[in-house]
């Protein structure tokens, strides 16, 4: 059973005399145990997507989808309370911008005591406390803060920004979550720490069976750490497959340009070669163009593209264009 | 062909804060030389705290070095003779969206280099900031834009044109890709060796990604903790790594996944 399976969900923005359609129709499913990279560029929506399905939206943001379930039952139908009991217990969200996301009043400490589930905990409530302490500081541990008793003691604001990406990373292990939503989980930090954090969620994803949500605005970067990928563009659905269909035969020109245009995917390209882009740049939300809204950029963009395209299934690699590349290759 | 650039046994050290018998000396970079021809690129590569950024403000004349000299066509580059210096070496920071000022149209911005180093009148300047501005892949028409107007790349693309007005020979790009969306970026690595070709300039890029440094550079520098740990030509370095240190800045990044 899918483990979250969403249809032509879509995002408005309510403000002023015009809606805003930031996400479009876009589908997204999830399988028990997978991990899933979203990659879109700036202002596609992924963000806005992760936040959807964990609910932290506000008001301004109207979501409306055909299908919303987890594992078999219809978020969207349920009261708040109920839906908010039923995420909190499962899913945990790692945000972008650890700095602002952290409370700033309280310490690190308190702020991931807090976070420990009391159901994990066995014992008396004379040792809950101590037992809590020693949990919070596993997690430290774990996520590579070795030094916690400074960690513990400071302020969000006395930590560097990787570290604190650390702790954000901490807190939402802390529930033991079965979906983890990681948007951007290693911005702020560099390279070789970067790959000790993707180690530790390929190893809970191997060991405790937990699925991910892998978002990143760089395909290169999340490819080594996904089973499956899919592409959004400006807030409209364009390619979803598994990683060897997405890079080695991209049926979406959006995609295709992002592969080629990456250095490190192509070793043979010769170096100081030119590389191959898209003309242009990303719309912003206000003047987005109609249809495909990859359409003014699109190299094989023709007449019919002003109405946007349905989405193909060609056995289990999913594409939404009218002129894919499926039979060039 | 002689180097344009020639740096020798450059170093930088900062005095730490304490008493007499207590004071201590943080060295940010031990010395180091390499040479730039016109037409080449060098790429430094390290973690932060490597000094790859101290290297980058030693150069642009932000900071005096400890020792050490910076020559720039066999003539000496003073510490705080600025007048000598920014018209030949020009930087491009990494985030282009707070490096402009939001108060001044793109014409304003573009002017006050050439107002500050160039004898020439309001007519010829004009000139030669709309001709900038089509080199780098704007319109004419945007001088009177302000900045907020733009979206990130087209910010990019005009802290370029900031850098390139003055026909400097070194542009050093500290991380100036990497803020940048991937579609965006590639057009930006295009650009700028398009204009690497025209006008014959010698590129520093201080980067982290090294698909980037691969593609984009001829030789490389590997720093770590202030030291050079190695320095050659690119394709050498990548291909066969001597050090422990540059072997794990490789494999962090997966260099050997993606050929499939």
């Amino acid at each position: 059973m899918n483990l979250l399976d969403i249809r032509n969900l879509s995002i408005e923005l309510v403000s002023g005399n015009k809606p805003i359609l930031a996400v479009d129709r876009v589908s997204l499913c999830m399988k028990e145990g997978e991990v899933r990279g979203l990659v879109g560029e700036s202002g596609s929506g992924k963000s806005l997507l992760a936040q959807a399905i964990v609910g932290v939206l506000d008001d301004k943001w109207q979501v409306d989808a055909d299908r919303f379930h987890w594992r078999g039952t219809d978020l969207l139908r349920l009261s708040l309370e109920e839906r908010k009991a039923i995420i909190s217990k499962d899913v945990a969200m790692i945000f972008q911008e650890p700095m602002a996301c952290l409370d700033p009043t309280t310490t690190i400490g308190e702020q991931l005591e807090e976070a420990v589930d009391s159901r994990q905990l066995s014992g008396y409530f004379w040792q809950k406390r101590q037992q809590r302490k020693a949990a919070a500081i596993k997690l430290l541990h774990k996520v590579g803060i070795k030094h916690h008793e400074f960690c513990i003691r400071s302020y969000p604001h006395q930590l560097t920004e990787a570290l604190c990406q650390r702790v954000m990373i901490a807190i939402a292990l802390a529930t033991r979550p079965v979906l983890l939503i990681a948007d951007e989980p290693t911005a702020a930090m560099e390279s070789s720490n970067q790959g000790q954090i993707f180690r530790l969620l390929a190893s809970l994803n191997q060991l405790k069976n937990m699925s991910i949500l892998l978002i990143s605005h760089d395909l290169e970067n999340v490819t080594h750490w996904t089973n499956t990928i899919t592409v959004m563009y400006s807030g409209q659905f364009v390619e979803a497959g598994t990683t060897e269909q997405i890079f080695n035969h991209p049926f979406h020109p959006y995609t295709r340009a992002l592969v080629d245009s990456s250095p490190k995917a192509n070793m043979l390209l010769p170096a100081k070669s030119r590389l191959m882009t898209l003309p242009g740049s990303i719309p912003i939300l206000q003047h987005l163009p109609i249809g495909c809204r990859l359409g003014p950029r699109c190299p094989r963009a023709q007449q019919a593209c002003v109405q946007a395209p349905k989405v193909k299934n060609h056995h289990g690699h999913q594409v939404s264009c009218h002129y894919s590349l499926k039979d060039t290759y | 062909m002689p180097s344009l650039l020639q740096v020798t046994d450059v170093s930088k050290s900062y005095k730490l804060k304490g008493y007499w018998y207590n004071r201590r000396v943080f060295t940010a970079l031990e010395p180091l030389s390499f040479e730039l021809k016109a037409y080449k690129t060098l790429a430094i590569v390290g973690e932060i705290g490597s000094g790859k950024s101290t290297l980058a403000k030693l150069l642009v004349g932000a900071e005096t070095p400890n020792t050490g000299t910076i020559k720039l066509n066999g003539q000496t580059l003073e510490p705080k003779n600025f007048k000598q210096r920014c018209q030949h070496i020009r930087m491009i920071f990494q985030d282009s969206g707070t490096t402009l000022n939001p108060s001044l149209t793109i014409h304003q911005l573009l002017d006050e280099p050439l107002k500050l180093n160039t004898e020439l009148n309001e007519a010829a300047r004009s000139q030669l900031i709309r001709m900038t501005l089509q080199k780098v892949g704007l319109l004419s028409d945007h001088m009177n834009f302000y900045p907020h107007m733009f979206s990130g790349g087209q910010k990019q693309r005009i802290s370029l044109a900031r850098a390139i007005i003055l026909q400097p020979q070194v542009i050093i790009l500290d991380e100036a890709l990497a803020s940048l969306d991937p579609s965006l970026r590639s057009q930006m690595i295009n650009l700028l060796l398009d204009l690497q070709q025209q006008m014959g300039l010698a590129f520093i890029l201080i980067s982290h990604n090294l698909g980037i440094v691969r593609h984009f550079s001829d030789e490389m520098m590997v720093l770590c903790g202030g030291k050079v740990v190695e320095y050659g030509p690119t394709h050498q370095i990548m291909q066969k790594p001597k050090h422990k240190y540059t072997q794990k800045l490789l494999m962090s990044q997966h260099f050997q996944l993606c050929r499939k």
